[in-house]
């Protein structure tokens, strides 16, 4: 059994979409296609479907850039009420030390991209380690 | 992509501890120039921001002008004592004013047509470049003859459909259906409600069970016939709360005149 991405709201079925694709910067435009046409079966605002594909775009880029030797993975799952992202890529770090937190600080962490993110969704999770980066977003619908 | 926050090691504590005497000195003495200094320090900050809302069909130029502007009001608004980074504070602030600006310019009216317009420029496209090329035609010939990125093209033939559908009187042209439907046709209890405006005496007086904003809604959208996105900018306020606001005056109404009938 899969681990659900966000909690579940009751007797809602989940529905689940996975993407692999390699760790390179051209190949981002297609996580952010996926997930637009994914969480455009809720109905988000263009301004959220906008905000949510560069959120995706940019927890890609801060996988990408964080290092690791595996592909980047994506699964998007919808709720009846939002949406939730997990971007990961495994693998150590490419510059061990460079990014060590001194404050716990996001912007040390993971660039300003997950300062971004956090400006754009409702929820962020996000964790680098020498087991691989990864990055949970949730967008709520109607605010 | 080079930025002074972005940089590791020495240089960006150098650069912390520069701000945070900068911040330190302008609490104290609201000194102008220190401000200016603060500004400068940080507007890669803003433009590393502009360029990533740049692709929203507005000119960085001016994303990195209204995001200067929320730069200058985090500044302002800025608490030292706080131990909050300047850049973890800012970064919602300029984004805020970069956003607002596109609200302000109608921009979520402005994508579905630029979508479906190139959606139409496609189609169109499609056959020219056929009979040009002897071949059938690609997503990157598309890009290319239509000065559109691949995505956008993809996008518009993927998503044109489903961007359509926040406005309300968006015409649902479905496959094969002679008549084209509007999504308001769709939403079955606001028909309902509507028949109840036939009996104008009791509306009325049922009018009054509303509040001056949902009077002003109701009048609008079936007065003066404006769609929920045009409300929704003329109240300055989001298309989704209009039509809550909407649904919630009809059912008073609705409510209302039921009462009054029995």
């Amino acid at each position: 059994m899969r681990q659900p991405l966000s909690p579940q709201s009751g007797a809602n079925k989940s529905r689940r979409v996975e993407l692999h694709i390699p760790a390179e910067p051209e190949w981002v435009g297609v996580a952010r296609l996926t997930a637009a046409g994914i969480a455009s079966r809720l109905d988000f605002s263009i301004e959220d479907l906008e905000d949510l594909k560069l959120a995706v775009a940019e927890a890609c880029n801060c996988c990408i850039q964080n290092g690791g030797d595996g592909d980047l993975s994506m699964a998007c799952e919808l709720q009846s009420d939002h949406i939730a992202i997990a971007v990961e890529r495994r693998g150590a770090l490419a510059k061990p030390g460079a990014r060590q937190p001194a404050s716990g600080d996001d912007a040390e962490l993971g660039g300003l991209g997950v300062f971004l993110i956090r400006a754009l969704m409702d929820d962020v999770v996000y964790s680098s380690d020498q087991t691989g980066t990864r990055l949970t977003l949730i967008k709520r619908l109607g605010k | 992509m080079s930025s002074r926050v972005r940089t590791d090691g020495a240089e960006e504590r150098f650069d912390r501890d520069q701000t945070r005497e900068w911040f330190a000195q302008y609490a104290a003495s609201r000194d102008p120039e220190i401000r200016e200094e603060l500004v400068v320090a940080h507007l890669n900050l803003v433009r590393y921001l502009a360029v990533r809302f740049a692709n929203r069909g507005e000119s960085i130029d001016d994303l990195i002008q209204v995001g200067t502007v929320g730069l200058i009001k985090a500044i302002d608004r800025f608490d030292n004592e706080r131990g909050v980074e300047f850049t973890t504070y800012a970064t919602p602030t300029i984004i805020g004013e970069i956003k607002r600006h596109f609200r302000d310019k109608g921009w979520s009216v402005k994508v579905p047509r630029r979508l479906q317009e190139l959606n139409l420029a496609v189609n169109r496209a499609v056959e020219t470049l056929a009979l040009e090329l002897g071949r059938s035609v690609t997503v990157s010939d598309l890009a290319a003859r239509l000065e559109a990125s691949v995505e956008d093209i993809i996008e518009s033939q993927e998503l044109g459909q489903a961007y359509n559908v926040l406005s309300l009187d968006t015409e649902l042209a479905a496959e094969g259906e002679a008549r084209s439907a509007t999504l308001l046709d769709y939403v079955g209890s606001h028909d309902e409600a509507l028949e109840l405006f036939e009996n104008k005496a009791n509306l009325e007086a049922a009018i009054h069970v509303l509040d001056p904003r949902e009077r002003v809604i109701v009048y609008l959208r079936f007065y003066e016939s404006l769609s929920q996105t045009e409300i929704a900018k003329r109240l300055d306020v989001s298309q989704m709360h209009v039509s809550r606001l909407q649904a919630r005056a009809l059912a008073k109404l609705k409510q209302s005149l039921k009462v009054d009938e029995g």
